[in-house]
């Protein structure tokens, strides 16, 4: 080689991998949002509600940006890990409890997940029993083998099934007017206070923004090396990787509305009640595409759940971790990273397992734990000794501050209108 | 002696000579230029400010009490300063380099030892509690009775680490100067070890430690770290600094992380490193990055062919580079040319005066060329230590050490 094709080659290198370097988290993680919690929440509540909750999704976008931001910007500037920022500002005893919420929360995704793959491909008649056993043992070996890295990219593709949602949604002839009427009208007060409307929405914004994508966000960005001086190109992945999640929601939603609801189908009772959304693009096959679609989406979030949360955790409270260290080393990690698969499979296994309900409900949770790791990243990313002269804009403020008080007050007002 | 823990220290309350309760520890401070295990004071709370305690005016502590022997008129009000070490802000749940057991570890809770003499006590840190010990003591405190909480935590085998194997990390340099923060447990660890350490260290700290390393130190930490960190590394540093590191490394490696480096900023290095480096390292980066050459170090013992096994000790002695380039010592003819090749093992076992052409054995060459795949299958052929590169005059280049192949290989992966 010449020096000058070395320098041309060198060059090409070094901004492919800026582009992977900065391309890659946040629109990883806004895609793994879309995972079978997700796909759930949105059909159901498409199904359920129509048009009516597609209001909240301008001002949920607007904070998933927001707080994707302040974690991608904590993890490039800091380049430590949320849990680890959390121990170190604010000590043990509230890391402790925040982890043991953090556990619990994703324990919840994390069936949510293996729900989502045993539902998959029960329409194709294989029985739970057997995949979710097998769906298991290779997520568990898949990262623990290192195989992942490589998987991940097969994932990432495969992801491109989301737009068949923006497809469907079209050819559904959904009331377009009606639709982008709903986006900026709130419902009356009336239909707010209500206990089963106000459950739909807090899992709506708890599925797209989930407490574990900020962990996993900051992690990433932390492991990808991504600077402070880098940071802009970040920014951009992060609000890209967004939107992006937020289109796909919507159209998930109105594609739901349009063909579920409008044909008076309000209950989404199994997977080919849902694969019905599909129907306008894929006829007959639609259950094929939602299976594989699902199946594609659980898996991936399967794969990185368990493994984030060990590591949030164990960073948090100080315990070894890391996959390149033996088990004898690193046990807690590992024993943590094993239960959770096993147990979160596990339950599945149990007979009339309530699949759908426990794929919302994690959401909802998601929905209720949110404000509280909101918190922590807010006094984190306004710490002038933490953040130096990248802590937040006041809009910033505003919106994750709003955010966190109408979350708590969506919370208290769901308990409140419960019968 | 006793032992008190950091976190039943913190919160305390504080009763002056009469035993009136004046106020709360807030923290306590150790000033390591006077002392680098005492503690100098602790910090109080109190309605009328914050306030300094020293351990000479302490009859005793324990028990979420601190007796003073003064009164809280004479505590001195405390002004901040850099030069102290804040147990609490700089300790408490912070990451330490554990140099015994060679990690990164998160401090949970601080061992303090109380001795009392002549009416008074005495305090300085003993160790560092990691393990589950001072987890549950941070997590129960307050909320089990202290005497119950006693018990249940002497049930609990301890994981401490004496203070003498803990290295704080600082990354304000002058706060690191002030605070007497010298990486000394680190710079005795084998270079390996270091940068395994600081693979798991986040950004600032990695730059911290490097301008903190001695050179040498550094510069054969940094050879063993992995590419990706290098480079964030060396580009964090200021490029005087970068650069003295850079002279202290194997050419060979030094070309690699250059060429990995962004032109301008490599460039600078390029230029604060002295002459003689700095054509070494230049030459070996003109060469292709997966060849013989790009492989190869410059650094070797080559001795005139006519010489004796005196000769090459006198070389060996002078010699700087690696210990893995000195596993043969090449005969050179006239213009530099390779003529012979003897292993260490025949300079150790025969007589000073013995002629070096005698003792040399047949041995394998390559050019600059040369790919990676085949330098690898030369070395798994010929069982090589070290592999000889010459250029199209005969001339010897460079060699290639066994250690480099098979990071090379690994790296391949």
């Amino acid at each position: 080689m010449t020096m000058e094709a070395v320098k041309t080659f060198k060059t090409w290198r070094a901004r492919l991998t800026l582009f992977l370097a900065v391309v890659g988290p946040g629109f990883i993680t806004a895609n793994v949002d879309n995972d079978a919690g997700g796909i759930w929440t949105y059909s159901v509540a498409g199904a359920q509600f129509g048009y009516t909750l597609l209001w909240a999704m301008i001002p949920t976008t607007i904070a998933l940006v927001v707080v994707q931001e302040m974690a991608s910007r904590m993890g490039a500037v800091t380049g430590k890990g949320l849990s680890d920022l959390i121990r170190e500002e604010f000590g043990f005893r509230v890391t402790f409890f925040l982890m043991v919420a953090l556990v619990v929360t994703n324990f919840g995704n994390i069936m949510a997940e293996f729900a989502g793959v045993a539902s998959s491909l029960q329409l194709f008649g294989i029985s739970r029993y057997i995949v979710v056993p097998l769906a298991a043992a290779a997520v568990w070996l898949l990262v623990v083998q290192g195989t992942y890295n490589t998987v991940e990219k097969i994932f990432l593709v495969a992801s491109g099934f989301y737009v068949c949602y923006i497809v469907a949604g079209v050819l559904a002839h959904p009331d377009w007017k009606a639709a982008t009427f709903a986006l900026v009208t709130t419902p009356e007060t009336s239909g707010i206070r209500n206990y089963g409307y106000l459950y739909m929405l807090i899992g709506l914004v708890g599925t797209t923004i989930a407490p574990w994508m900020q962990f996993y966000l900051q992690a990433s960005v932390v492991e990808k090396g991504v600077t402070a001086r880098q940071y802009s190109a970040s920014r951009w992945d992060v609000i890209v990787g967004c939107l992006f999640a937020a289109v796909v929601a919507w159209f998930i939603i109105v594609a739901c509305a349009a063909t579920l609801h409008s044909a008076g189908i309000t209950t989404v009772r199994d997977a080919a009640d849902a694969a019905q959304a599909l129907r306008p693009l894929a006829g007959r096959y639609a259950y094929l595409l939602f299976a594989a679609g699902l199946f594609n989406a659980s898996l991936f979030a399967a794969s990185i759940l368990p493994i984030s949360t060990s590591y949030a955790v164990c960073e948090g409270l100080g315990l070894e971790s890391g996959l390149d260290k033996k088990f004898h080393e690193a046990p807690a990690f590992y024993w943590l990273y094993t239960l959770l698969i096993v147990a979160g499979a596990g339950v599945l296994l149990v007979p009339s397992f309530p699949l759908i309900h426990i794929m919302v409900l994690s959401q909802v949770v998601n929905g209720v734990v949110l404000p509280f790791v909101l918190i922590f990243m807010l006094l984190l990313t306004n710490d002038r000794e933490l953040m130096g002269e990248h802590i937040n804009s006041r809009g910033f403020n505003i919106v994750a501050w709003v955010t966190v008080v109408v979350m708590i007050g969506l919370t208290i007002a769901m308990l409140a209108f419960r019968r | 002696m006793s032992i008190v823990a950091l976190s039943e220290l913190l919160g305390a309350t504080v009763r002056d000579a009469s035993g009136t309760a004046r106020g709360r520890v807030r923290e306590i401070a150790v000033t390591p230029q006077d002392h680098p295990t005492r503690i100098a004071f602790l910090i109080v709370r109190t309605p009328a400010g914050e306030r300094i305690l020293r351990p000479d005016s302490v009859k005793s502590c324990g028990g979420a009490t601190v007796r003073a022997t003064t009164d809280a008129i004479a505590w001195e009000p405390y002004n901040v300063s850099d030069g102290m070490l804040l147990l609490k802000r700089d300790l408490l749940d912070q990451q330490i380099i554990d140099v015994h057991g060679r990690k990164v570890v998160r401090v949970n809770d601080v061992e303090i030892d109380a001795t009392p003499i002549n009416s008074h006590v005495t305090l300085a840190v003993l160790a560092v509690d990691v393990g589950a010990r001072g987890a549950i003591r941070r997590l129960a405190k307050g909320v089990v009775p202290s005497f119950t909480l006693r018990a249940l935590l002497e049930k609990i085998p301890p994981r401490v680490i004496p203070w003498q194997y803990v290295d704080l990390i600082e990354t304000d340099p002058a706060r690191r100067v002030k605070l007497k923060i010298a990486y000394e447990g680190l710079s005795k660890m084998h270079p390996a070890d270091i940068a395994d350490i600081v693979e798991d260290l986040p950004p600032a700290e990695q730059k911290a430690v490097f301008e903190a390393l001695d050179e040498e130190v550094a510069a054969e930490a940094l050879e063993e770290i992995d590419p990706d960190v290098q480079v964030s590394i060396v580009e964090s540093l200021p490029s005087e600094r970068a650069a003295d590191i850079v002279e202290e490394m194997d050419p060979d490696a030094a070309a690699d992380l250059l060429g990995e480096l962004p032109e301008d900023f490599s460039g600078e290095i390029l230029k604060e490193m002295e002459p003689e480096e700095r054509q070494e390292v230049t030459q070996l980066l003109e060469f292709g990055e997966r060849t013989a050459a790009g492989r190869m170090t410059t650094e070797f013992v080559a001795v005139d062919e006519n010489g004796v096994v005196d000769d090459a000790i006198e070389a060996l002695k002078t010699f700087e580079g690696s210990r893995e380039a000195v596993a043969t010592i090449y005969l050179t003819g006239p213009g530099h040319r390779l003529v012979g090749a003897v292993p260490l093992v025949k300079i150790a076992i025969s007589s000073p005066a013995a002629q070096l052409s005698l003792l040399s054995e047949p041995y394998n060459a390559c050019s600059p060329d040369t790919p990676d795949d085949e330098v690898a299958a030369i070395f798994d052929k010929y069982n090589l230590v070290t592999l000889a590169v010459v250029d199209a005059q005969g001339r010897l280049a460079g060699i290639i050490t066994a250690d480099d192949v098979i990071s090379m290989l690994r790296h391949r992966k």
